[in-house]
């Protein structure tokens, strides 16, 4: 017991000594590679999520299927594929991305999709049969039945974005293959996590923990209101 | 008068099934599809508004049986799908229904305010067939003339399917009317004449044999109307302009016979006329007499052994005013 309390302290300590330079560096990197891969899988994913659970089509079980597979693809996986393709040598070897932030939003991007799109085809999918059939008596263009329908079920596709945020802001497996964890270039703060475990700092380790819990605080607590406002109506 | 719609209705997994052949809607036709619950009703509308695919349909306007309000302000939700000019005409129809505050939450409607938007959006469409199941179930019934005369107007000279089980909706919104049992249209024909003239004990079970009189409001007393149908003048409760068009409705077993000659009391409508037919209805007797128009009488045997009931003999025929209802037409 007596370990785990000094590790909080020093935990405690680090924080307010401000973790050393390079929090503000690694923090910075988290949240926007974390943002934009959210909003890469937002963005992609709803539309393709609106359209798997609308829509009838003879594949539909299949990519349901697939997609469901997909949500619980092992990061490690994603991210060596990423790392094969990427690769000086494979297809988009010439791109030059490897280690570079731009492949670390690619491989969230990669593991974010799948969850925007699998629960928000639940979600619409899951539309009373009235509600269906009177979006089709509206006879509206496609994109428009789309767009009321995901309104209609806001705070579930609210709940979707809050899981792609999850899972892009506490995966560690792929950034790590695909950045290399570089200090000051493709350090986040799960692959910090892990650089100072390793090191035994474990104090260090915990505080990089809370402030990465704290984000994910602010940002679901941002989603969380969206949902309540809008479903109060 | 040219089709507009024709097409064989085949649905035999559908729960319930539908089965249809040469279903035919002719153009500014108002067609009632009236029948129990589980007759196929809902499932024939389906299948004409697109909804169910088993046929290829004419773009049509379409009310569900289940208007769905969605997620945003009333005026959202009458916009749903229109045109600018549908906009307007949406409005128009929903102020004439009473909706007026149109920036509420449309979730927080009662069922029969979510039924007028519904109504409104569905009539501001510019489909050249209207498609409606059981417009006013959720209409309370003290309204349901109303809006009934409100959505006739509404069509105008469009061509529309009505689907309901309701005897009045049936007579102010049909011209034509269909029965449907168990998937199959038994009897199609107008109105007054399917309700005068069912073709058989089934038909009859369903539609409650009723007399609709089909003519003009002539002359107000109070809240009596009186309707001219032909020779025939009928009193009856209700609200109708005088010279508009108007119809009086009577169920057959609110109509008395009586022996030729009888003084008819304080019943207002009281005619004498001659016995065309009587025909068994289960344990009762259906009775129609001709006074200058047919009227259809439910009697019990008894009743027809007392009066010695032949075809062609006279006798007198008296419907108390309370007992029947009038609408004003279009």
């Amino acid at each position: 017991m007596g370990f785990v309390l000094e590790v909080l302290r020093d935990a405690l300590e680090a924080l307010s000594g401000g973790l050393g330079g390079d929090l503000g560096a690694v923090v910075w990197l988290t949240s926007w590679i974390a943002l934009v891969a959210t909003g890469i899988a937002v963005l992609v994913g709803i539309p393709l999520g609106t359209v798997l659970g609308l829509g009838e089509f003879r594949a539909k079980r299949s990519i349901t299927v697939l997609v469901n597979t997909a949500m619980g693809m092992p990061p490690v996986l994603a991210g060596l594929v990423l790392l094969l393709l990427l690769w000086r040598g494979g297809p988009f070897g010439s791109w030059g991305l490897l280690f570079t932030p731009p492949a670390m939003v690619l491989a969230q991007a990669t593991l974010a999709i799948p969850i925007a799109v699998g629960l928000t085809a639940a979600a619409v999918g899951g539309l009373p049969p009235a509600a269906k059939e009177q979006l089709a008596a509206f006879r509206l263009p496609r994109w428009r039945r789309g767009a009321v329908a995901v309104r209609e079920v806001w705070p579930a596709v609210g709940g979707a974005v809050a899981a792609a945020f999850g899972r892009v802001i506490s995966e560690v497996g792929a950034v790590l293959i695909v950045g290399g964890n570089i200090r000051g270039e493709t350090r986040v703060l799960t692959t910090a996590i892990v650089q100072e475990t390793r090191q035994a700092q474990f104090g260090q380790a915990l505080a990089f923990g809370f402030v990465l819990l704290g984000m994910a605080l602010v940002v679901n607590a941002g989603i969380t209101w969206l949902q309540f406002k809008d479903s109060a109506q | 008068m040219s089709a507009l719609l024709e097409l064989d209705v085949r649905y035999p997994t559908g729960a319930p099934r539908v089965d249809v052949e040469g279903f035919r809607l002719a153009e500014q036709e108002k067609l009632v599809l009236f029948g129990p619950n589980g007759a196929g009703k809902s499932t024939l509308i389906k299948v004409l508004a697109g909804i169910i695919a088993q046929a290829p349909v004419p773009a049509a306007a379409y009310l569900p049986q289940a208007p769905w309000m969605f997620r945003g302000t009333v005026r959202e939700n009458l916009e749903f799908g229109l045109s600018s000019e549908g906009t307007v005409l949406a409005r128009a129809v929903a102020a004439e229904l009473g909706l007026t505050d149109l920036g509420l939450q449309a979730r927080q409607l009662s069922g029969g305010e979510a039924q007028r938007v519904a109504i409104a959006r569905v009539l501001a469409r510019s489909e050249e067939i209207v498609l409606l199941d059981e417009p006013l179930a959720a209409v309370d019934l003290r309204d349901r003339a109303e809006v009934a005369g409100i959505i006739r107007r509404r069509l105008g000279r469009r061509a529309a399917v009505i689907v309901t089980h309701d005897r009045d909706d049936a007579a102010i919104l049909g011209d034509a009317m269909a029965v449907m049992l168990d998937g199959r249209i038994v009897q199609r024909g107008p109105v007054a004449d399917v309700f005068a003239q069912p073709v058989d004990e089934s038909v009859a079970g369903v539609v409650g044999v009723a007399n609709v009189l089909v003519g003009e409001a002539a002359e107000v007393d109070g809240n009596l109307v009186s309707v001219d149908a032909g020779d025939l003048r009928v009193w009856g409760l209700g609200e109708a302009t005088i010279g508009s068009s108007a119809r009086a409705m009577f169920g057959g077993e609110t109509v008395t016979i009586l022996p030729s000659g009888s003084g008819v009391g304080s019943a207002r409508n009281s005619w004498t006329g001659r016995i065309r037919a009587v025909r068994r209805l289960g344990r009762l007797l259906e009775v129609v007499i001709d006074v200058g128009h047919p009227v259809v009488a439910i009697v019990t045997p008894g009743a027809a052994e007392a009066l010695d009931m032949a075809s062609g003999a006279e006798v007198v025929v008296s419907v108390k005013a309370t007992a029947v209802r009038v609408v004003g037409g279009d």
